[in-house]
């Protein structure tokens, strides 16, 4: 123990493509534990969100994050129609779905190659970023832009999807179909991935239900929490799919839950588009939002994002809070990287296990501490507290 | 192995990268550029510098008294809200997205007088 | 006195420093080319023609930058390793025939000289590493000695082992015998065609590419034991490393695919031309097979490759050792 090295990973360093620190504790190869600080990529967003009206923050929203902006963007919209009360027409639930499993696939196809390249083999990095240029093109065709979508808007979405586009997409779909399941293969039957990623990076399932872990984190332990499924919003409630999970509990079933989920995307979007009914896509909502609270969550690519919103009868909300999944899938990075008794973590794992949480910073850097403007009173909410408050219904 | 096979097999193949600036993909025609706005349709309202998240556009009097949008093209982000939010569609979105420049009075559209 | 003139320009211009720093960077652009072409990119393209340019674009830009040494390092040893390491590998590259049956320097069992100096060039790394007090520097250069504990034994296997050849034609430990011996039947189309896969995994270990980059790890202890290092000295060691390329992929030639001689189809010798141009084709085929096992592969955990080569490696290149000086004497 006198030998313990503490090696900084972060927050500049190539393995880590958003700041953070992860400072390991090491006795020669072996991590014995690791200690998080997160904080580097804040930017004040829900304090720029009072000054804007909602409609501005939309598209403060969907620049949280870059890779799953839509996601933002749809929760805040959804939160605003929760305070408004106005129901939206159908056809917009579905366009709004088909953007949001666009963006899964497109997610999950870069963490695949991301990952890949944090275990040296960047053959299948350009491989399967070059078929998730496809994905890019389709998203293109069918939003106007590549990374930032701006297709959600309060009370519907701004864009239609015509019948070419539609064929345009199926036709992707099918050709994408192909390359995941021949990916998959791959993953499964290469020797040196499966060497890198076979029992690396445990996090038990009780483990993962006291930390908190959301999206593949959870669901790769064997956790069956999936936000589409246990709350449906959008078109889920009349689309059949699977919510995929595995027992394994380590690197390898993050990575074949991505996929699985990847190929399963890939059906609803086929579906919707198929069982999509004609009308408008938007309702005229009001611009005044009258006062009221409230909440919009759905299934980002890395789990359960949840806006809530505040309303005080103005243009501008009074109160934006928004937690996304990394932050509750980083508690569960320390624990994977502490070595205990058999099962032992060395220094070349950390930068796998730390990406197979596909961690977002840009998602995440928020304050968790909560202040009561009329009484002046602050206080940090425990992820206990904020279980037992928000979660209620699920028991 | 699978992969050795997948590897030499792409070896054959034609190179998956577009040389750009010497050949360039089309963009659809409904893809979010540059916008442009047309004076003469616009009544100086003032909608769409409320809507524009990044302030964009502002507001500014002409020397006739009229109100008019000035465009600073490096806070724009494409969003084409502008668009939507004229009442008298005079906003309208292009497909140009080469707008990188050295000239930074460049990046500033003016609006020019008209006639009503 | 005009022996030792051209003695000395031999060694300085051809094929000697010059040519095989040529010989480097022109191997580096092949396999940048024929990497990028194995996942479906381009590599370098615009610097001369076709990129050709490129590694000695990189190797100008950093001989331009500035040179940090880190506070607490240890001067002398940190700044000398990147000469040594360049002049050992130069120093190795004077022992390959390039344009007759004898490299510049030839005599009685250099190939036993070559494995010492290939196991130098490792403690060079580790000096390297250790001197630069940094821990990613400290851990890169661990890594690098316990790689070399895995893959030292097969590579000097190998080597010997392809000397075995030499018993039909007398026995000899030296490279102008085992290319003599070549003359007609190049060494792998017979019972070295495993001392030929070992030697191709061992090189790849020797040179640090995937999947046995393991000391050099990118994404895990940013550049390992090259860390500290920037501007001239890091120019000297890429070009070392260049260097060590093109001396492996020509000794992989020389020991098992006959070297500079035209045979088995076309027996004897050509001129000086002829010569070089089939060293440097054989070389090249060699280095495409390095490139498509760094292509397919990703990078291995420490203790997994040294489980693979005690598992593996070292009981197989033994075994072909025994073969290949067995099956000559029954054979014979």
């Amino acid at each position: 123990m006198s030998s313990l090295v503490d090696i900084p990973i972060g927050p500049q360093h190539p393995a880590i493509k958003e700041p953070i620190n992860i400072t390991c504790y090491v006795d020669g190869e072996q991590v014995i534990g690791a200690k998080l600080r997160l904080g580097y990529n804040h930017r004040g967003i829900e304090k720029a969100g009072e000054y804007q009206t909602f409609i501005q923050n939309l598209y403060i929203a969907e620049r949280i994050c870059g890779i799953c902006g839509i996601v933002h963007a749809f929760s805040l919209a959804q939160a605003t129609e929760d305070i408004i009360g106005k129901e939206i027409p159908r056809r917009a639930d579905y366009l709004r779905t088909i953007g949001l499993e666009l963006n899964r696939i497109h997610s999950h196809l870069l963490w695949l190659g991301v990952a890949a390249h944090e275990i040296g083999f960047d053959t299948l990095f350009m491989y399967v970023w070059r078929d998730r240029e496809m994905v890019m093109d389709v998203i293109e065709e069918f939003t106007g832009n590549r990374v930032t979508y701006a297709l959600v808007t309060i009370g519907g979405v701004r864009r239609d999807l015509p019948q070419e586009k539609a064929e345009k997409i199926l036709k992707v779909m099918d050709v994408l179909e192909e390359k995941v399941k021949k990916y998959k293969e791959m993953c499964l039957d290469e020797r040196t991935i499966r060497v890198r990623c076979d029992g690396v990076g445990i996090l038990r399932k009780e483990d993962a239900i006291a930390l908190c872990a959301v999206g593949p984190t959870a669901r790769a332990s064997g956790v069956p929490f999936d936000v589409r499924a246990d709350d449906p919003h959008a078109a889920y409630d009349e689309i059949p799919f699977k919510v995929v999970t595995y027992d394994t509990c380590d690197v390898t079933a993050r990575l074949l839950v991505r996929i699985d989920e990847t190929l399963e995307s890939i059906n609803i979007i086929r579906e919707s588009i198929r069982k999509m009914p004609s009308g408008p896509i938007r309702a005229r909502l009001p611009r005044i939002v009258p006062a009221g609270e409230g909440v919009g969550r759905t299934e980002a690519p890395r789990g359960e994002v949840f806006h809530y919103v505040r309303a005080s009868g103005s243009e501008k909300p009074f109160r934006w809070k928004v937690r996304a999944p990394s932050l509750a899938n980083f508690l569960s990075v320390p624990v994977m990287l502490t070595s205990k008794g058999d099962y032992v973590v060395y220094i070349a794992d950390v930068p796998i296990v730390f990406a197979s949480i596909d961690p977002c910073m840009s998602c995440t850097d928020r304050a968790v501490k909560f202040v009561d403007v009329s009484s002046g009173k602050s206080w940090v909410w425990t992820f206990g507290q904020i279980k037992r408050i928000y979660w209620r219904d699920r028991s | 192995m699978p992969i050795f096979r997948e590897v030499l097999k792409t070896a054959l193949q034609k190179r998956a990268t577009i040389l750009y600036p010497f050949e360039k993909r089309d963009v659809p025609s409904d893809y979010r550029g540059k916008i442009e706005i047309d004076y003469d349709q616009c009544v100086g309202c003032g909608l769409c510098s409320r809507d524009c998240p990044s302030q964009a556009l502002v507001m500014v009097t002409l020397s006739n008294g009229k109100k008019k949008p000035k465009y600073f093209l490096a806070r724009c982000t494409f969003c084409s809200q502008c668009v939507e939010s004229c009442p008298r569609k005079a906003i309208k979105t292009t497909q140009v997205y080469e707008l990188a420049t050295y000239n930074r009075k460049a990046e500033v559209v003016e609006p020019c007088g008209t006639s009503r | 006195m005009t022996q030792e003139l051209t003695a000395i320009l031999g060694i300085l211009l051809f094929p000697g420093l010059l040519f095989f720093s040529i010989l480097g960077l022109f191997f580096e652009w092949i396999d940048r080319k024929f990497y990028a072409k194995l996942q479906n990119r381009v590599g370098p393209l615009y610097t001369g023609p076709w990129g050709l340019l490129q590694p000695f674009a990189d190797f100008v830009k950093l001989m331009s930058k500035e040179d940090i040494v880190p506070e607490g390092a240890d001067r002398p040893v940190f700044s000398s390793v990147p000469v040594f390491a360049l002049t050992l590998t130069f120093f190795a590259t004077l022992f390959l025939p390039v344009c007759g049956p004898q490299g510049i320097i030839s005599f009685e069992g250099d190939v036993v000289v070559l494995s010492v100096v290939l196991t130098i060039l490792v403690i060079l790394v580790f000096l390297g590493g250790f001197s630069s007090a940094s821990r990613y520097s400290e851990v890169g250069a661990e890594r690098s000695v316990l790689q070399l504990l895995g893959y030292e034994i097969p590579l000097v296997a190998s080597v010997l082992g392809a000397a075995a050849i030499t018993v039909s034609t007398g026995g000899s430990l030296s490279i102008n015998g085992i290319v003599e011996a070549q003359r007609d039947w190049w060494a792998i189309l017979g019972v070295q065609a495993l001392g030929f896969a070992i030697f191709l995994l061992a090189a790849q270990a020797e040179l640090e590419r995937v999947p046995f980059d393991i000391p050099e790890a990118e994404t895990e202890i940013v550049a390992g034991w090259t860390t500290e290092y920037s501007g001239r000295k890091l120019a000297l060691l890429r070009l070392a490393r260049d260097v060590e390329l093109a001396f492996l992929c020509g000794l992989g030639a020389t020991l098992f695919l006959g070297g500079p001689q035209p045979g088995p189809l076309v027996p004897g010798l050509g001129g000086v031309i002829i010569s070089t141009m089939l060293f440097v084709i054989k070389s090249v085929a060699v280095l495409l097979l390095l490139t498509i096992i760094r292509a397919a592969m990703s990078r291995l955990r420490i203790d997994q490759m040294i489980n693979f080569a005690w598992k593996w490696l070292v009981p197989l290149s033994l075994l072909q050792l025994l073969l290949a000086v067995v099956v000559p004497l029954v054979t014979a």
